[in-house]
């Protein structure tokens, strides 16, 4: 968080993390098209040849102002390759929630839990934990015929038992009721530590 | 204010004193060199204040670029045995060109600059910028600046209702 008193802007870091494929980027990209031009900057993507997540996504989500404050969210997502791991520890830097995109289809559950402990890995070296950390879990592509049940997801995956939404980020099924929750979650811990 | 290293989950804060002096020593860096822009941003990308011309792009979006850069390439100098990251960048166009620099663990400044501006000229005078902003930025955590508290309890049930309203649901 990064709070500019001068001009009353309160800055959070929203991170997108999954692995490879799970649809972080089409998270962001929803959320862009859905916004009005004035609550959003430029949606940027620093792309391979082959259209897959290089470096990071990167849009601004910029409220009306609260009681005089303005609130804005840096919404980033990361790389999910397994090799692109420097980069995400560059990305999480200094972020205050994670919503991570996991992949619902049943032959992808490895990737999924790959990606989760290399999460974990990453705020471990940070000095935090999933335990405490605000974070969401979204089971995505839930549309897809081969997709294992919810019951099975939550008992492999969110050991913490932290909030989940069930998501189709193609269409924006519930895209945007993980954002506000997430924004909520970081704000309700805030609130906690202060 | 604090000026502690920026790490997941903490805070950071600028108090008004404080921006006031960095848009003053920017903006003199502007007038002295010549350049377009000059944007002073937090590591993370946030952009603080900016000077010159500042319309023709997206002032979010390119700080969260050179920040992201700029820990990239400290991550490349560590890499290569660096103690600490590289100095500046600079990214050379034919008709606009970047020097990116840190200040401390913090900060970081972007001067952008057309091809009728001298690199030399960028280079003196951002180095003698970086030096103020950074006795400055000290001087302020040396006082223990203490900012306003922004977020109170109303905020959170009016960001709520906001976001409701934002995002239409």
């Amino acid at each position: 968080m990064f709070i500019n008193h001068a001009l009353q802007e309160i800055n959070f870091k929203i991170v997108y993390y999954g692995p490879g494929l799970s649809g972080k980027t089409t998270n962001l990209e929803f959320i862009h098209n859905y916004l009005h031009p004035s609550m959003k900057s430029e949606l940027v993507t620093l792309n391979t040849r082959e259209e897959r997540t290089l470096y990071f996504d990167f849009m601004q989500l910029h409220l009306d102002r609260i009681n005089g404050k303005k609130p804005r969210f840096n919404l980033y997502t990361v790389p999910g390759q397994v090799y692109y791991r420097f980069s995400r520890k560059i990305i999480l830097k200094g972020v205050d929630g994670i919503v991570f995109v996991a992949d619902s289809q049943k032959a992808r559950m490895s990737e999924n839990l790959d990606s989760l402990l290399d999460l974990e890995t990453n705020l471990i070296e940070m000095g935090h934990t999933l335990q405490t950390f605000p974070w969401i879990i979204q089971y995505n592509k839930r549309d897809l015929h081969n997709v294992e049940t919810i019951n099975v997801l939550q008992t492999k995956l969110n050991f913490f038992r932290t909030t989940h939404f069930e998501t189709v980020a193609t269409t924006g099924a519930n895209v945007l009721p993980t954002l506000k929750t997430m924004i909520n979650e970081i704000i309700t811990k805030i609130e906690v530590l202060a | 204010m604090d000026v502690a290293n920026l790490s997941t989950g903490q805070s950071l804060m600028l108090s008004e004193k404080l921006f006031n002096k960095v848009t003053e020593i920017i903006n003199q860096l502007l007038v002295s060199t010549g350049a377009k822009t000059v944007l002073f941003c937090e590591s993370n990308g946030y952009a603080v204040t900016q000077v010159g011309a500042v319309r023709e792009f997206d002032l979010h979006a390119l700080s969260s670029l050179a920040a992201n850069n700029f820990s990239a390439t400290a991550k490349m100098a560590g890499m290569l045995g660096e103690d600490d990251s590289f100095k500046y960048l600079y990214h050379e166009g034919e008709k606009a060109s970047l020097y990116i620099s840190n200040i401390g663990f913090n900060f970081i400044l972007i001067v952008i600059f057309e091809v009728d501006v001298a690199l030399g000229i960028i280079r003196i005078f951002t180095k003698k910028a970086i030096v103020e902003l950074a006795k400055e930025l000290q001087k302020a955590q040396d006082e223990g600046e203490q900012t306003r508290q922004l977020l109170d309890k109303e905020f959170k049930s009016l960001l709520s209702q906001e976001l409701d309203r934002s995002l239409k649901f």
